[in-house]
C-alpha cells in the first residue's frame, strides 16, 4: 500500500526532463501510429519497385511488420506480388487514393490500425512523383522520405527535385537518400555528398544517408521471378546491400517525430 | 485507506493558493512580485523575477485551453515588456528586477498539445516557458505537481530560394558495407566508359 506521494509518483508523472515513465511492471508502451515511409517511384520504375518490395521483406526479416501500401492503379505490379500477405510478415495493400492527400489518409489508417500488433514495424508507401506536385495537406505522409538514386548527373538532378518537392510540401520531413548501382563504396559517398551539399546549400536542409544498393544479376533474376533477393539468394551482395539499409531505417524508426 | 489518484483541478482560487507554494519547486529561483495584474484585457495571475533579474508573467490555464494560454502568455509579456520601466519608476521597484532583461513568460495548464507546444517553441530565444500541472488527491490532501515542459527546438525553416551563403552542414555518408561486401571481382568495379579513368591510372 502506498504510504506517501514519493511511493506512487512515478506511476503519474514523467520524470523531470524525461519521457512519460510507463507504470512499473506495464508492457512497454507501443506507439500509436507506426512509422511511415514514403518512397517517390513512377508508375514503370520496376528495379525502384523491386527495391521497396525487397526492402520490405529485409525488414521484415530483421523482425519488423512491413506494410507496402500503394495506390490501386498499381496492380497487377510487374514486381510486387498481389494484394494481400506476403512472405515473413510482409504485406502489400493496395489503396483506391488519387491524389497525395487520399494516400497519406490511406498510409496513417494503416500505421495505426497496425501499431497494436507489432512491436516493431513501417508502413512503406508509393508515392507516384507527379503527386508531391498536387496540393492537399501531406505532411503526415512526408514526414519521413527514401529516394533511390543512382550516381549519374541526370539521376541525381532528379533526385534534387524530389528533394525539393518534399521539402516544399513538408518543412519537416526527413528526406534519405539510398545510392543504388555504385560499383564502389567510394563512388557511392561522392555521389551521396553531391547531393547533401547541393540540397544543403540549396534549400537550407541536408538529405540523410541510408547507404546504397547493389545492381547485380540477383535483382534482375528476383524481378523477374518476383522472389524476393533476401530470401532466394540471402547472402549476395544485394542481399547484405539490402540488409544494411534496413538496418538504418530500422535504427532511425524512433527518432521523434518519424511515428 | 484509499490510494493517492490523479484528480481534476480544484476551483480556481484554491488551484493558485495551492500552485504559489509550489511553483518554486521546478523554479527554485522564480520569485513572485505581484499577482492578479490586470493587462490589457484579462489579469496576469502573477509577475515574477528570474534568477537574472528578468520579470516573469506567469499564468495558469484550464485543460483543454492550452494553445489559448499560450498565446495569452506571448500577449501579456508583449504587453508588459514596453510598461516594465515605467513601472518600476512609479512603484517602489521589487528587488532583482532589472528592466533591460527580457521579460519572460511561464504558462502553466494540466496538458499542452502538439500546437501549443510548437507555438511556444517559436517563441524568440526562450522567453515562453511551459509547465505541466497535475492534481493528486491522497486521502484528504490534494497536491499540486509541476513539470516542466521544454518546448521542441526550432526546426530550421526550409528555405525555397535559400542565398549560397546559408550554411547548413550536410549530413555524412553512411554504410557499413566495404568493397568486399559489394562482391563484384575488380573488372566488375571498374567504373562504365562513361566515366574512363585517366590515362595511365591503376583501377
Amino acid at each position: 500500500m502506498a504510504r506517501n506521494l514519493d511511493d506512487v509518483a512515478d506511476y503519474f508523472l514523467p520524470r523531470a526532463g524525461g519521457a512519460l515513465v510507463a507504470p512499473r511492471g506495464a508492457p512497454p508502451e507501443r506507439p500509436a501510429a507506426l512509422p511511415i515511409l514514403a518512397i517517390p517511384i513512377g508508375e514503370r520504375d520496376v528495379v525502384r519497385s523491386a527495391f521497396a518490395w525487397n526492402l520490405a521483406v529485409e525488414l521484415a526479416r530483421l523482425g519488423a511488420s512491413a506494410a507496402l501500401l500503394a495506390p490501386r492503379g498499381d496492380e497487377p505490379s510487374p514486381v510486387w506480388p498481389e494484394g494481400g500477405p506476403g512472405p515473413m510478415d510482409t504485406e502489400v495493400v493496395l489503396c483506391d487514393a488519387r491524389d497525395l492527400a487520399a494516400l497519406g489518409r490511406a498510409a496513417l489508417d494503416l500505421a495505426v490500425a497496425r501499431a497494436p500488433e507489432c512491436e516493431r514495424g513501417f508502413v512503406l508507401v508509393r508515392v507516384p512523383p507527379e503527386w508531391l506536385h498536387g496540393n492537399g495537406d501531406a505532411r503526415a505522409l512526408l514526414r519521413w522520405v527514401l529516394l533511390f538514386t543512382a550516381g549519374e548527373p541526370r539521376e541525381l538532378a532528379e533526385a534534387f527535385a524530389l528533394a525539393k518537392a518534399v521539402m516544399a510540401r513538408s518543412a519537416g520531413a526527413r528526406v534519405g537518400v539510398t545510392i543504388h548501382g555504385a560499383r564502389r563504396v567510394a563512388r557511392a559517398e561522392e555521389s551521396f555528398r553531391r547531393l547533401a551539399d547541393a540540397t544543403a546549400r540549396q534549400l537550407g536542409r541536408s538529405v540523410v544517408s541510408y547507404g546504397l544498393l547493389v545492381d547485380d544479376l540477383h535483382v534482375y533474376r528476383g524481378i523477374v521471378a518476383r522472389r524476393p533477393i533476401g530470401l532466394e539468394h540471402p547472402q549476395s551482395a544485394a542481399a547484405r546491400a539490402l540488409r544494411d539499409v534496413a538496418q538504418l531505417l530500422m535504427e532511425d524508426a524512433g527518432r521523434p517525430g518519424l511515428a | 485507506m484509499p490510494e493517492p489518484a490523479l484528480c481534476s483541478a480544484p476551483p480556481r482560487a484554491e488551484l493558485l493558493r495551492l500552485l504559489r507554494g509550489r511553483l518554486s519547486e521546478p523554479w527554485p529561483a522564480l520569485r513572485i512580485v505581484a499577482e492578479d495584474l490586470l493587462a490589457a484585457e484579462t489579469p496576469i495571475d502573477w509577475v515574477g523575477v528570474d534568477a537574472d533579474g528578468s520579470a516573469v508573467v506567469v499564468l495558469v490555464g484550464e485543460a483543454g485551453r492550452d494553445l489559448e494560454l499560450v498565446a495569452r502568455a506571448l500577449a501579456h509579456r508583449a504587453w508588459l515588456a514596453p510598461r516594465l520601466r515605467g513601472f518600476l519608476q512609479l512603484a517602489q521597484a521589487p528587488a532583482g528586477v532589472r528592466p533591460e532583461a527580457p521579460v519572460r513568460a511561464l504558462a502553466l495548464c494540466p496538458a499542452f498539445g502538439a500546437e501549443a507546444v510548437a507555438a511556444a517553441g517559436a517563441a524568440p530565444g526562450g522567453t515562453l516557458s511551459l509547465g505541466v500541472l497535475r492534481c493528486l488527491r491522497d486521502g484528504a490532501v490534494l497536491h499540486v505537481l509541476l513539470e516542466p515542459l521544454e518546448p521542441a527546438p526550432p526546426r530550421p525553416a526550409v528555405a525555397r530560394a535559400a542565398p549560397e551563403s546559408a550554411s547548413f552542414a550536410p549530413e555524412p555518408f553512411r554504410t557499413r558495407l566495404t568493397d568486399a561486401d559489394l562482391g563484384l571481382a575488380d573488372d566488375d568495379r571498374a567504373e562504365p566508359e562513361a566515366f574512363p579513368a585517366p590515362v595511365g591510372a591503376r583501377r
